[in-house]
């Protein structure tokens, strides 16, 4: 501890193998947490889903599996489309305007929230605790429902309701409307979710 | 709080974490006694190595084990799969996977350096035949943990080299049937069979080694390492009651060792990224072929570290119980005859007689298992087996170390042999080669006694660097 | 005394000699196209169409065959036979029963067939090509063909359009006092669509294209190691000075 050039000699190594090794140490972890991230196979499974639309008739609803989650095709008679315009005072979030990023891609950003107003497209997830809604597809009083029911979506865990556009009532449990999935039209019968143009 | 360690309120931050942390736990005076004030001779050369590259290796095969489980599949039907599904479908899984295949094998060669060293400089004798003891177990625990492990990929090469393993316990008079039944789980090797050596290489034997590591270190430490001249430095103490010959493990073998682990991971590394499969030595070409039970492969060879006592487990035929009955007869009657008492004589008769008995009623077979596991036990008994006055290959007689020299290239030629398929001149190899292993060992109580030792210094050997 | 145990070790290492332990001929050496981009896809190519009829590749995703130059549509366009998701394995449904009833056994899956045939006479790739490049027309067999380098297979010889029929030409020779049939050449029985360096070279990039399937990540691993090696070697050289600095303390 007296002779300063051993001193410097021993703290230069000392200074380059910390060096050296926090390199190291960053370039081994590197593989072991991208281990983590998702394989190959989970990636394959999680593609997009291509969906052929021309067998859904108006007022019937079809369910696919994207990324282990149901997505619904909904096609809606006029009468469904004009009951959004009715509906947007009970709305919590009418215009979409919560978490777009998340919930509503931008070709979505519309009235009906979807690419061709016919077809509705959204997981089918509620956005309180993740059980899946049921169809109240039928417009009047039933059983939970108001009586001026204009036709939907009713959650059976906490008894949240959205419209038939996928958004969500005042009041309810539920905070957010239904995510709108990236999808994009490969033709006026095909229909590719998973994927946008963005993308 | 009478006996809490004060510390001023001006001192730094780190130094009253340090102090609050010291107050409920011995983590300074460990440190000193372990590392800073632990005091190994400074002699030490290129095979003190191993011990830490033991620790390393070790270490290294929990986390990539751990990383690999995230992903394997331990089901007879999906094993071989989810491996494929590493290597393939797993972001960098192939570099998990071939750090785990390459670390298997790389333990076998640090460890037996480990114990070569150990055997050179006496260093299993006492005060230390515990710290040996303790080894041994771990090299019995690493055997288990790496048959286990082999049987994972389920390839050809695991299934069949654990299926021919596990009948060995059969050939046991009596249990052996129902003992490979408790250990198979069914009738032959499968799933059951899988998902309990799963459960055994996972988490049962590595607790088991990480205990015997621990009680090995510390039985170490208890009584101070030994050197390559075989000079125990505590007998010559400075004022301060440290070794003249001792230095400070930190820093001086901290820096040391990670100048060995440096030159470790080169020679590593090169194997993982250029030669993973090392000729087909470290991931044998077979386990590339999912498991068959109704199709055995033409050649089954146990992984390379096993092929010594593979060797000496085939060795034994039935004509050579004839000359291990010689053997025995000669062993009673020498034994015999140093025996003080008529009783005692006429136990170690009764004794050898009663074993040529079951030497020759037993199948071969099964005594192939007794000498296969008792080449590992003998080991044990390495420190009341060597009576030489000096503890170092350095100062034995020369003939000696030829002995040792010899040793080293039989145990090699074992292994070669139990790679080859049998022959004639490999079978009469293997039995000779088994019987200088055993020889070398049984009558070491003896020859280690013959010939002029050389004077051992008081002092270590050692030239400044 | 440590000289001497490592001149022997050395020694015993050099001596690990091959031993021929097939029962067929020797095998030729495959010409080595692993860094040929075209070669693995024309055996891509190869493998698709004329070997995933009857063998599964299941541990093989279509969409990593980007990995050798091919862009995702290319790969949809002309390789995409078993299924329509080009992020699935080629996995083929044949029968296993039906399977063993028509060749005698389940054809094997031929993802890691290169990594798992390689043996003393040579590399899995080098069986592979001359198995492919060694049968003759033999009518005792059920499928009416026979194999040199795999004597009795139970496949018949699926690029024999291209190869064409040959049949194998010995010689008798004397080896050790005992006389021994060696293969001297072929005949062209009947011509092939290709010529037999043309068969031969497709017949190499189809091999050398299973040897990349069985080991996709090789050329990563190389690239990667060699930066491993580098870092190894100056963290080493560090080490020893830091390691000095210190030792010349004691005495």
């Amino acid at each position: 501890m007296s002779d300063t050039t051993v001193d410097t000699d021993k703290r230069t190594w000392l200074i380059a193998t910390g060096c050296a090794g926090a390199v190291g140490g960053a370039a081994v972890a590197v593989p072991f947490i991208s281990a983590f991230s998702p394989s190959e196979r989970a990636k394959a499974a999680g593609a997009a889903v291509e969906v052929d639309i021309t067998a859904i008739k108006p007022g019937q609803k079809l369910t696919v599996e994207w990324r282990g989650k149901p997505v619904w095709i909904v096609r809606r008679t006029p009468e469904q489309l004009e009951s959004l315009k009715k509906v947007e005072g009970q709305l919590a979030d009418p215009e979409s305007k919560r978490n777009p990023a998340e919930l509503t891609p931008d070709y979505a950003r519309n009235q009906a929230r979807s690419i061709k107003p016919e077809f509705f497209v959204g997981v089918g997830i509620c956005s309180h605790l993740g059980c899946s809604p049921s169809d109240k597809f039928q417009m009047g009083p039933q059983t939970s429902l108001p009586d001026d029911w204009q036709g939907g979506f009713f959650c059976p865990c906490h008894g949240s309701t959205f419209d038939m556009a996928g958004r969500v009532y005042k009041n309810k449990p539920a905070p957010d409307n239904l995510e709108v999935p990236p999808h994009m039209y490969l033709s006026d019968t095909r229909l590719l979710i998973g994927e946008d143009k963005k993308a | 709080m009478a006996e809490f360690k004060d510390i001023s309120p001006d001192a730094p931050v780190a130094d009253k974490a340090l102090n609050w942390v010291d107050n409920r736990f011995p983590l300074s005076k460990l440190f000193k006694e372990h590392m800073s004030e632990y005091y190994a001779p400074k002699n030490f050369n290129f095979f003190y190595f191993f011990g830490v590259l033991s620790m390393l290796v070790l270490v290294i095969q929990i986390v990539t084990g751990v990383f690999l489980v995230m992903h394997y599949k331990p089901d007879a039907d999906s094993a071989f799969a989810s491996v494929e599904y590493i290597m393939r479908d797993v972001p960098w899984g192939w570099l998990i996977r071939y750090m785990h295949s390459t670390g298997a094998s790389a333990f076998f060669v640090v460890v037996y350096l480990h114990m070569f060293r150990g055997l050179i400089y006496g260093s299993y004798r006492k005060p230390r035949e515990l710290v040996w003891l303790f080894g041994c177990a771990i090299f019995l625990a690493l055997m288990g943990e790496a048959f286990m492990g082999y049987l994972l990929p389920w390839g050809q090469m695991s299934y069949w080299g654990a299926q021919v393993i596990v009948n060995l316990f059969s050939a046991i008079p009596l249990i052996g049937p129902d003992l490979a039944l408790l250990i198979r789980g069914d009738y032959v090797v499968g799933d059951a069979t899988l998902n309990r050596f799963f459960s055994f290489h996972v988490i049962a034997v590595p607790l088991v080694l990480l205990g015997l590591v621990v009680a090995h270190i510390i039985a170490l430490h208890e009584v101070g390492s030994n050197n390559p001249d075989g000079v125990e430095i505590k007998a010559q103490k400075d004022a301060n009651g440290i070794p003249l010959d001792g230095i400070p493990f930190h820093p001086y073998y901290s820096v040391h060792d990670l100048m060995g682990i440096m030159g470790f991971l080169l020679v590593f590394c090169a194997i993982i990224f250029f030669a993973p499969e090392f000729g087909g030595y470290f991931l044998e070409y077979n386990n590339f072929i999912p498991a068959d039970p109704l199709k055995t492969p033409l050649h089954i060879a146990p992984v390379w570290y096993f092929t010594p006592y593979y060797s000496m487990l085939r060795a034994i035929t039935g004509e050579m119980m004839y000359a291990l009955v010689l053997c025995v007869l000669a062993a009673g009657y020498l034994i015999s005859t140093r025996a003080n008492t008529n009783l005692s004589k006429a136990v170690i008769i009764g004794g050898a007689a009663a074993l040529v008995v079951s030497m020759l009623a037993i199948d071969a077979k099964f005594w192939g298992v007794v000498v296969m596991g008792g080449a590992v036990v003998i080991l044990f008994f390495l420190p009341w087996l060597d009576h030489c006055e000096v503890k170092s290959i350095r100062y034995r007689p020369d003939w000696h170390k030829y002995l040792y020299v010899i040793f080293v290239i039989n145990f090699f030629v074992l292994g070669y042999l139990g790679i080859q398929p049998p022959s004639a001149i490999g079978e009469r190899v293997s039995q000779l080669g088994s019987l200088y292993y055993f020889g070398f060992f049984l009558l070491m109580p003896w020859w280690s006694r013959l010939g002029q030792t050389k004077p051992v210094p008081d002092r270590v050997n050692f030239t400044a660097h | 005394m440590k000289k001497l145990i490592f001149s022997v070790v050395l020694a015993f290492a050099a001596s690990f000699s091959s031993h021929a332990a097939t029962d067929g001929i020797a095998w030729d050496k495959a010409p080595d196209r692993l860094n040929d981009l075209g070669a693995l896809q024309n055996g891509a190519k190869l493998f698709v169409n004329y070997c995933l009829n009857c063998h599964s590749a299941s541990y093989m995703r279509f969409n990593r065959l980007s990995d050798i130059g091919l862009t995702e549509q290319q790969i949809k366009d002309n390789l995409l036979f078993t299924t329509d998701k080009v992020g699935e394995t080629m996995r083929v449904t044949m029968d296993p029963k039906q399977a063993k009833e028509w060749f005698g056994g389940n054809p094997p899956d031929l993802t890691l067939i290169a990594r798992s045939r390689s043996g003393p006479g040579g590399s899995g790739v080098d069986y592979i090509y001359t198995y492919l490049r060694t049968y003759y027309r033999d009518d005792t067999k059920p499928t009416g063909w026979n194999n040199l380098a795999f004597p009795n297979a139970g496949m018949p010889h699926v690029l024999w359009e291209l190869q064409g029929q040959r049949s194998p030409v010995f010689e008798e020779i004397q080896s050790h006092g005992n006389p021994v049939q060696v293969l001297k050449g072929w005949t062209q029985v009947t011509p092939g669509k290709l010529s037999s360096a043309q068969y031969d070279s497709d017949v190499a990039d189809l091999v050398n294209y299973m040897q990349w399937m069985s080991d996709p990540t090789q050329g990563t691993r190389v690239r990667v190691g060699v930066w491993v090696m580098l870092y190894l070697l100056v963290f080493f050289f560090i080490a020893w000075r830091l390691n000095a600095a210190y030792w010349k303390d004691i005495r």
